[in-house]
């Protein structure tokens, strides 16, 4: 799903494919949030990022991280209320639905 | 994959255990192998799909017999995944 920025943002990174996978699926799950992107970024670190409103990223990024954890290495998890619209460029630089 | 099946994930150091776990999966049970992705520093996954009692039982048998080759990392397996996972798998579906 393609974010523009203005909403809120969650992020979950962890140490190999495996949790990272495991994160997304229990976030999408969890609250209503649709997911942006999933980036291997290199050295072993994988990033899944969400949206939607700021209590239900709150909320799946809290479950999505534990669950991560409890398969695996959470490296980093992470709520943007509202980033600027410019992060909002970055992160549709790696839209899941993009090429 | 049309279908919402069960997926599987194994995820090891380095290709040598990978590749038994893929091995031992697919003659363990009625398991499809449908993704695999090297994320780098030697972390390798592969993903396998199918009925959730033949996920289960595939992803048991190749971690017990990568174990014996190479350090695993994790192993996962989700009953139902979310639609938007699939966008995740697409990716690295392999193309035979």
């Amino acid at each position: 799903m393609e974010y523009s920025g203005e909403e809120a943002l969650g992020l979950v990174e962890t140490r190999g494919m495996v949790p990272a996978i495991q994160a997304a699926d229990v976030m999408l799950k969890a609250a209503a949030v649709v997911l942006v992107s999933y980036e291997n970024v290199g050295s072993g670190l994988v990033t899944v990022m969400v949206k939607g409103d700021v209590a239900a990223v709150r909320s799946a990024v809290e479950q999505g991280a534990a669950a991560a954890a409890a398969i695996g290495e959470m490296t980093a998890a992470h709520v943007m209320p509202r980033p600027i619209s410019r992060v909002g460029k970055i992160v549709s630089k790696h839209d899941i639905d993009g090429d | 994959m049309e279908r919402n099946d069960a997926l599987g994930f194994i995820e090891t150091y380095g290709l040598v255990s990978v590749l038994e776990a893929a091995d031992a999966m697919c003659k363990a049970a009625d398991v499809e192998l449908v993704g695999y992705e090297n994320v780098a520093s030697g972390l390798i996954s592969v993903v396998v799909q199918g009925d959730v009692g033949a996920v289960k039982t595939a992803v048991a048998a190749g971690v017990k017999e990568a174990a014996k080759v190479g350090p695993i990392y994790s192993s996962n397996v989700i009953a139902r995944p979310h639609a938007d996972i699939q966008k995740i798998i697409a990716r690295y579906v392999l193309d035979w």
